[in-house]
């Protein structure tokens, strides 16, 4: 026990300390700095958001777009980022496997942190902007809300592991990564929720786990105004085999990894 | 004591498998200071990445039973676009060690100066060599992996490697890619002559320089 928590704080202060370099090295020390983590999901949403919110009709579906589209978009941007952020990421930091206690999953996980705390500054500052604006209401059902998020961090999380591994066995993956980041957009569940799909279709696109988090996060939102079908069960389910097999992979990665 | 049994690592280069490092095995015990010998391209870097399990070997294994240095080597280590301080501080996070203690270490004796405040990216060989030796030598290992590096230093930086490595820690392990015969004849007792992928170990120093320079 004493050795399992000994093991634990070291984790932690390796983690700790790569999420600091990280920091460092993605924002540099002058300037903004760390003033960045929170700017650049925020200046990429903002935009977006407004643009669509010019485009499209006020109410689909009886739902309101503006609250519709923000708690569509930010998950969305967290997913594209950690997958763009873990393509390649064991060949890129191998440097720093020259340090025995760094392990593959300490720089995953300071990575990932990172990516987290960035979003999830710029959902707060976002939802605030918005709210004074009077564009967003609170969530109805706040545990619901974050239930949603949750899945979605995991999610994005899961399929960061995944594609990471995979990466670093074909060069295929990271081609077909960009292109797919964006079509993501349409699979993702962003656009539909599951009670306006035909009954045939809502079955199958129920499979999917992050249309399952956005049904959460839209149960969170809109309270009873909305049918949602999320399934907080499957979810975990789905997505502790997604990760179990991403762990599988990156552990087999750190076989191939060729230093400087 | 390290261990080393039936060691192989090979890599995949265009489809094509090579073996840098063929079935080598060793001990080297407390205290010992190995010498690996051979000529560029004979597996001495990689046998010293896989000591510092940097890279896993593709079959066989390493047993440590003490404390092993990452590898010194001209790159590796540190990050280049971090500024000496920076890569200082992290270097302290996670070995856990006071800051203070290994900049106080660091500045003494690589002799970096401002330099400390410039991303390692832009130092010379020479004062690279100094830095990493420094930060391995302020966080204090039962053993120290070391390929080439020393040579790299000026007149000046070579002699007081020696004093700090040789001399104040004269009781700890070194393993040692070098190239110069004459600081392997004054400290290595045994030493591990590399050829294509494979080692044979000698127990005396000057026949193994001898089939060194034979090969």
């Amino acid at each position: 026990m004493g050795d399992f928590r000994k093991n634990l704080a070291t984790q932690w202060r390796v983690v700790g300390a790569l999420l600091i370099r990280e920091i460092y090295t993605r924002f540099g020390r002058e300037g903004l700095g760390f003033g960045w983590i929170l700017l650049e999901p925020l200046i990429f949403a903002i935009p977006v958001l407004l643009v669509w919110s010019v485009v499209r009709a006020p109410y689909e579906h009886g739902v309101a777009l503006m609250p519709f589209l923000w708690s569509g978009y930010l998950p969305l941007l967290l997913f594209r980022h950690i997958g763009a952020r873990m393509l390649l990421f064991v060949r890129v930091n191998a440097g720093l496997l020259y340090h025995r206690q760094v392990t593959i999953f300490d720089i995953f996980l300071a990575r990932c942190l990172l990516e987290v705390a960035s979003n999830l500054a710029a959902v707060v500052a976002s939802f605030a902007l918005f709210y004074a604006l009077g564009w967003v209401d609170l969530p109805r059902d706040l545990p619901m809300f974050y239930l949603g998020y949750f899945y979605m961090i995991w999610w994005a999380a899961a399929v960061g592991l995944i594609i990471g591994g995979l990466s670093e066995r074909s060069d295929w993956v990271e081609k077909i990564w960009q292109p797919y980041s964006y079509l993501y957009i349409f699979f993702s569940g962003f656009f539909v929720m599951a009670a306006w799909l035909p009954e045939h279709l809502r079955g199958w696109a129920l499979f999917q786990p992050s249309l399952q988090a956005y049904e959460m996060i839209r149960a969170g939102m809109f309270g009873n105004a909305v049918k949602t079908y999320g399934d907080p069960a499957y979810t975990s389910l789905v997505l502790a085999v997604l990760t179990y097999l991403g762990l599988l992979l990156m552990r087999e990665s750190r076989k191939y990894v060729v230093a400087e | 004591m390290i261990e080393a049994f039936n060691v192989t690592k090979e890599y995949r280069t265009e489809g094509r498998l090579h073996r840098a490092v063929s079935d080598v095995s060793f001990s080297v015990a407390r205290g010992e200071k190995l010498a690996v010998l051979g000529r560029n391209g004979a597996g001495k870097s990689t046998l010293i990445r896989l000591l510092g399990r940097v890279e896993l070997p593709t079959s066989g294994t390493i047993e440590q039973t003490m404390s092993v240095s990452w590898p010194l080597a001209l790159q590796g280590g540190f990050q280049g676009s971090l500024t000496g301080n920076d890569n200082m501080r992290f270097i302290a996070r996670i070995y856990n060690k006071p800051f203070d203690e290994i900049k106080a270490y660091v500045e003494d004796f690589a002799e970096l100066g401002k330099y400390l405040s410039e991303p390692v990216k832009i130092y010379s060989i020479g004062m690279r060599a100094r830095f990493a030796f420094a930060l391995s030598l302020a966080i204090d290992f039962d053993c120290y992996l070391i390929d080439e590096v020393i040579a790299a230093g000026d007149q000046r930086f070579q002699r007081r490697s020696h004093e700090e490595l040789f001399e104040k820690r004269a009781d700890r392990t070194l393993i040692l890619a070098s190239h110069m015969g004459e600081v392997i004849k004054s400290y290595c007792s045994r030493a591990l002559v590399m050829h294509h992928g494979r080692g044979n170990l000698f127990d005396d120093i000057d026949l193994a320089l001898q089939v060194y320079n034979d090969i």
